[in-house]
């Protein structure tokens, strides 16, 4: 295994930056709570996991930042495959050949890690990160934390201001429930070309939000009538072609970012890494050039508008176990960084979603050029409860790739929505555990 | 193809160098032979034998690929037996199987005979027929899912004549597995047409001129001169045809990924899911030698009925 660091992500980076051009020297600046203990003068080279670097500029930027604080100590990275990363770090991590952090690209193998004895307990750091990380709790086991979470993507429901305008309906202004969203894409419908709403092919575009939103819905009791409404509402919008039906997307093999971006659709759900992408899109000119915004993603009732619940997993860094003790200190001093408000402050500059929470960092988010400036699309970013997609326990992947089997069933209309929840149950008591 | 050269090519070196003493001779003939294997055997060795017989081990065992694995006896085996995903998934590839095969095989030999004769532009034909095995198998799903798509070409067809589904093929479940069937087998035809091609130039010209003094017709000849003589080549193309559909994977994962449900799930998902996705690698190491074990009995089978068919 051979994953160099590849120095040609600075060039990269600096093209992704293009989307922060407006505030840059800011992230700089020295930070005043800076743990300090490990920063000694013997340089110290730390390797990281990274995937994509010419389009995912986080890594380099959380690199770079960390080093401007303290120079002795330097990260370099070493690529992986973005689609293969799991199964490669995992390759690694057993043959001993793993760089000394590493990220947990999503929540639903932290378990498998944790478990497997792959992960450095940092609860230590993990004290000192702070209340603003709302997604640190996800990565406590046993009362110890054993990753910190630097990014924490949420799912928002983007909307296109131009078609609203274009079918005389009025832009939202709050939060709105899963009832009024589907007549909102029913109204739309009728007065556009367009369809009125588009849901990508994941099962957690129906799954993630049934998850988090519904009172008492939990993953591991084995009962998934909680999927149930869900599934009624989107067959139901599907059938009067408020939303492009499953079948479609998957034979055409549609994408997202051109429904959205070419304005097929009025309404979508996606993860907020989408902001990003379209801001770009619409710049190089493949979105077109329309007026959009984005609001918290709609509820299970009206008792959640103020506090708007969504689902998202976060991505963070681990320490692996085999690396050099002396070397401990340095990297339990980047972990504490990348949770940190400064390193949160920093992503934000370009676009991406922080797992430190403040109104410091939303405004550093709002900075990046093109982003829409309305209150909603604010509220949306600033005020929200994040549940996690994949909740952690060692059968989360079985049981996900059981429900994705329901999922492709029910929304093809190959069983009916009871059947094939109660397929599902039954399976995951037959395979599971 | 191996088996239209047999053997000659060794022996025929021996009674050249006959000053030599006949040891020196060996050694070096063997050394020679060895330093034309060695390369290719060294890297089936690392790649392929060292992790098949590592397989048989993790098989009985949990593993996760952390720490060291826990040996379970015939655990992984028994809890085969009762998995309702496995039972599906052996089943669906059966299903695909039983049709790949045959409509293959048929496919094959029709398109093989047809391009047998002299005519101007066959090897047009010929290469074209080879196209779709060697095209990207993801350029194959991508083209293939837009033509079984619920507004798509196939459907129009079928709509001329009253017959079109109205949904998309690969998106429901009964119409799943026959699309991934056609799809396959219009892949594999022109690979076994090749190996075809060179069995029919084997049948010597003169069994047909005396068939077709003795008043054959045309079926008469194809099933009393071309059939039999096509034999090692049907054995051939059978037994690797066996083999293919068993351990399909690619063209299913990518034109329906086991869907919708499990309607086209396979047993090689069932191994890469438990094994990549879920990180049970004991477990799929289990699913995998089932289906090593059934490849084996099969290609057995056709070996002994074979040999008592030549007798």
């Amino acid at each position: 295994m051979k994953h160099h660091v590849m120095r040609s992500a600075g060039v990269a980076i600096a093209a992704a930056l293009t989307l922060a051009a407006c505030s840059s020297d800011d992230g700089s600046s020295s930070t005043p709570d800076d743990t300090g203990s490990g920063s000694g003068d013997e340089p110290v080279t730390l390797t990281m996991s990274a995937w994509s670097l010419d389009s995912t500029p986080e890594f380099q930027l959380l690199a770079d930042e960390f080093n401007a604080i303290n120079p002795n100590v330097t990260v370099e990275l070493q690529e992986y495959d973005a689609a293969e990363y799991d199964t490669q770090i995992t390759a690694d991590l057993s043959a001993g050949a793993a760089p000394d952090l590493y990220i947990l690209k999503n929540l639903k193998y932290f378990a498998t890690f944790q478990d497997g004895e792959q992960l450095v307990d940092v609860s230590d750091v993990a004290d000192g990160v702070g209340e603003g990380n709302g997604a640190l709790d996800f990565y406590e086991v046993d009362g110890a934390t054993w990753a910190v979470p630097y990014r924490q993507d949420t799912w928002f429901t983007y909307y296109n201001k131009s078609l609203f305008d274009e079918a005389g309906i009025a832009h939202p202004e709050g939060a709105i429930t899963w009832d009024e969203y589907a007549d909102l894409a029913n109204q739309l419908n009728d007065g556009l070309d367009a369809t009125g709403s588009y849901q990508h092919s994941w099962q957690s575009t129906l799954q993630g939000f049934a998850l988090a939103q519904t009172p008492g819905a939990d993953l591991f009791s084995g009962d998934f009538s909680f999927l149930a409404p869900y599934y009624d509402r989107v067959l139901a919008m599907q059938e009067s072609g408020a939303q492009t039906d499953f079948a479609t997307v998957q034979t055409n093999q549609l994408t997202y970012q051109a429904q959205f971006g070419t304005q097929e659709a009025a309404m979508m759900n996606m993860g907020s890494w989408y902001v990003a992408t379209l801001i770009a899109q619409q710049e190089s000119g493949e979105a077109e050039d329309f007026e959009w915004g984005f609001m918290p993603a709609p509820q299970y009732d009206d008792s959640t508008l103020e506090t708007p619940v969504s689902f998202g997993d976060p991505t963070a860094v681990g320490i692996n176990p085999q690396i050099d003790e002396a070397k401990m200190d340095a990297a339990k001093e980047f972990l504490a960084f990348v949770g940190s408000e400064d390193a949160a402050s920093a992503l934000a500059q370009i676009g991406i979603k922080p797992a430190f929470a403040s109104d410091a960092v939303t405004e550093a988010y709002f900075s990046v050029a093109g982003l829409p400036q309305d209150e909603l699309s604010q509220f949306a970013f600033g005020t929200h409860e994040t549940l996690p997609e994949n909740p952690v326990s060692l059968d989360t992947a079985a049981i996900q790739n059981i429900l994705n089997d329901a999922h492709s069933a029910i929304l093809t209309d190959s069983v009916s929505v009871e059947d094939g929840i109660a397929e599902a149950q039954e399976r995951v008591a037959n395979e599971v555990g | 193809m191996t088996m239209a050269t047999d053997a000659p090519a060794v022996r025929e070196v021996q009674p050249g160098g006959s000053r030599k003493p006949r040891n020196a001779m060996r050694r070096r003939n063997t050394l020679i032979g060895w330093s034309f294997i060695l390369p290719n055997f060294l890297g089936f060795g690392l790649v392929t034998l060292i992790p098949v017989v590592f397989l048989f081990y993790m098989a009985f065992t949990e593993w996760s690929a952390f720490g060291d694995p826990e040996f379970l006896g015939f655990d992984n085996f028994t809890r085969l037996i009762g998995d309702g995903s496995f039972q599906t998934s052996l089943g669906n590839t059966l299903y695909y199987s039983v049709f790949h095969i045959p409509l293959t095989l048929v496919a094959a030999l029709s398109l093989a005979m047809l391009l047998n004769t002299k005519l101007r532009g066959v090897a047009f034909f010929r290469t074209a027929a080879f196209f779709p095995y060697i095209t990207a198998v993801v350029a194959i799903a991508a083209v293939w899912s837009q033509l079984f798509s619920a507004d798509g070409v196939i459907n129009q067809i079928l709509g001329v004549v009253g017959l079109d589904p109205g949904v998309g093929w690969t998106a429901d479940s009964t119409l799943a597995m026959p699309a991934v069937i056609l799809v396959s087998v219009w892949r594999d035809t022109g690979f076994f047409m090749l190996l075809y091609l060179a069995g029919l130039q084997t049948v010597p010209r003169t069994l047909y001129e005396a068939a077709r003094v003795d008043g054959a017709s045309a079926w008469q000849r194809f099933w009393n001169v071309t059939w039999p003589c096509l034999r090692p080549t049907t054995f051939f193309v059978t037994v690797m045809l066996t083999i293919q559909s068993l351990k399909v994977f690619d063209l299913v994962f990518l034109l329906t990924a086991g869907g919708p449900g499990q309607s086209t799930f396979v047993l090689a998902q069932f191994i890469y899911q438990k094994g990549i996705v879920e990180f049970e690698y004991g477990y799929a190491s289990a699913g995998a030698i089932v289906l090593f074990s059934m490849s084996l009995v099969v290609t057995i089978v056709q070996f002994l009925v074979n040999k008592r068919i030549e007798r």
